[in-house]
């Protein structure tokens, strides 16, 4: 079974089973979800209606970090046990967290602009997770400026390795630091402090945001496999001729 | 007593070489001051402004001026091939490293303890502030020797894109910055705290900066 994950063979095969159950898993929940998030919820009785924001906003922030998470996972595994599909991982998956984070902040500074008066705030959640972005772009540009490919795979991991100190940051930055930005309402050890009205349609956005990069991501792995594929096979005729 | 003879000769290396080399610490000297002439150029002579920025100026110029020693770190030793014979001859990567960052952090770091007066007083920081900065910056500057030696590691063969390598310090840097310029304006009551969390990551870096800048290297020594 742990070698789906690690073999791209297997990875391929299991993901051709997989991939027409996830899109319509997530076609369906991300329709209900904003069927939920738009009409079915309540507004805030002190943010109105912008509070709807907070159903793009929250899944998007736990999907860049997911998949910072994941590829930090995937480059300790491809650097200690020499595996090479890590490394496919992490170049398939970074601009997903990228354009995730990119959302994030978008929509946190659309949702700041009426409630906190201000597009930007130098706050140390909102400043972290810039840098989250900043570590994404180095991520994605570091790994194309070594001719040598290989090395600069082995080398990006390693940077992602070290990088990964930014994820506690991020999340504890609200516990450690008294900011502007709001505490986390669900994933306390108490009951969240949300109402359930508006827990519903968040989690249910939750599971399909989650169901959408996951498809995004296989979708991705599988071409830069085939991508590899193709690389090595000039390679070989390249050789042989 | 072996390791001891190998550490003592390597030291006396690098102070050789830094010191045949020595127009190197100069340019960053006068890159540091030159930056704080520009600042002061495009900001305007206007004291109260100064008040505030200053220390940040500094600090700014201090990382940009880090930026320039990146390719002092392992490329010059990469290039002749004297990095292949450290690498056989019986010290660890990671001792070599260490010392490195020692011998980086002396020839490359402390020239600016005679340089930050100077440029406090040209922006007119009163003298106990001064003072505090030169400690902050005993603290601050392995940090920053830590990560150039980083940057400088994971780029060793790097052609394409040198500059990614200033990137990569100016990241890892943003919490040093943070603490170190929030320390020197910060309340009385608040200066312990920051300071408990500066020495943290001075710890912090000197104890996973071998590890990193050994495996970089040796990845760049394989793949060469």
């Amino acid at each position: 079974m742990i070698r789906v994950f690690i073999n791209p063979d297997k990875f391929n095969k299991f993901s051709n089973y997989l991939l027409k159950p996830l899109l319509i898993v997530s076609i369906i929940s991300f329709v209900l979800g904003l069927l939920f998030a738009i009409y079915l919820s309540p507004d805030d009785y002190q943010q109105g209606s912008t509070v709807r924001i907070m159903y793009i906003h929250v899944p998007a922030a736990w999907l860049a970090m997911l998949t910072f998470f994941i590829m930090t996972i995937y480059s300790i595994i491809a650097l200690a046990f020499k595996i090479p599909f890590g490394f496919i991982v992490n170049s398939a998956v970074a601009p997903i967290g990228a354009t995730f984070t990119f959302i994030c902040i978008f929509t946190g500074s659309l949702w700041g602009k009426p409630m906190w008066g201000t597009w930007w705030v130098w706050d140390a959640r909102l400043t972290s997770v810039a840098i989250l972005l900043l570590i994404y772009l180095t991520i994605i540009v570091l790994k194309k400026s070594f001719s040598n490919i290989s090395l600069g795979e082995k080398i990006t991991a390693i940077f992602i390795i070290v990088s990964s100190i930014n994820l506690p940051i991020i999340k504890f930055s609200v516990d450690w630091w008294n900011t502007l930005h709001q505490p986390a309402s669900i994933s306390k050890l108490s009951a969240p402090s949300i109402d359930i009205s508006m827990l519903k349609p968040l989690l249910i956005m939750l599971f399909s945001f989650t169901c959408v990069g996951l498809y995004i991501a296989i979708l991705r792995i599988k071409a830069e496999i085939i991508e590899r594929k193709e690389k090595n096979n000039d390679n070989v005729i390249k050789k042989s001729i | 007593m072996q390791i001891f003879n190998s550490i003592q000769a390597l030291f006396y290396r690098e102070y050789k070489i830094t010191f045949n080399n020595f127009q190197d610490i100069f340019t960053i000297l006068i890159f540091f001051i030159l930056g704080i002439l520009i600042f002061v150029f495009s900001i305007g002579p206007n004291k109260e402004i100064f008040n505030y920025i200053s220390v940040g100026i500094i600090w700014t110029l201090l990382l940009l001026s880090t930026n320039l020693s990146i390719d002092k770190f392992y490329k010059r030793d990469f290039k002749d091939g004297n990095i292949f014979l450290l690498y056989i001859s019986g010290l660890s990567f990671e001792m070599i490293v260490l010392i490195k960052i020692i011998t980086m952090w002396i020839f490359f770091q402390l020239p600016f303890l005679l340089i930050i007066p100077i440029g406090g007083i040209i922006l007119d920081i009163n003298m106990d502030k001064i003072a505090i900065n030169l400690y902050i910056f005993l603290i601050g500057s392995p940090i920053l020797t830590s990560l150039a030696s980083i940057s400088g590691s994971m780029n060793l063969l790097n052609n394409k894109n040198f500059s990614i390598s200033g990137i990569i310090i100016m990241i890892f840097s943003i919490p040093l910055i943070i603490f170190s310029v929030g320390i020197i304006n910060a309340t009385p009551d608040l200066v312990m705290p920051q300071l408990n969390i500066l020495i943290g990551i001075l710890m912090l870096f000197l104890a996973i900066t071998p590890w990193i800048s050994a495996a970089c290297i040796k990845l760049s020594i394989r793949n060469s």
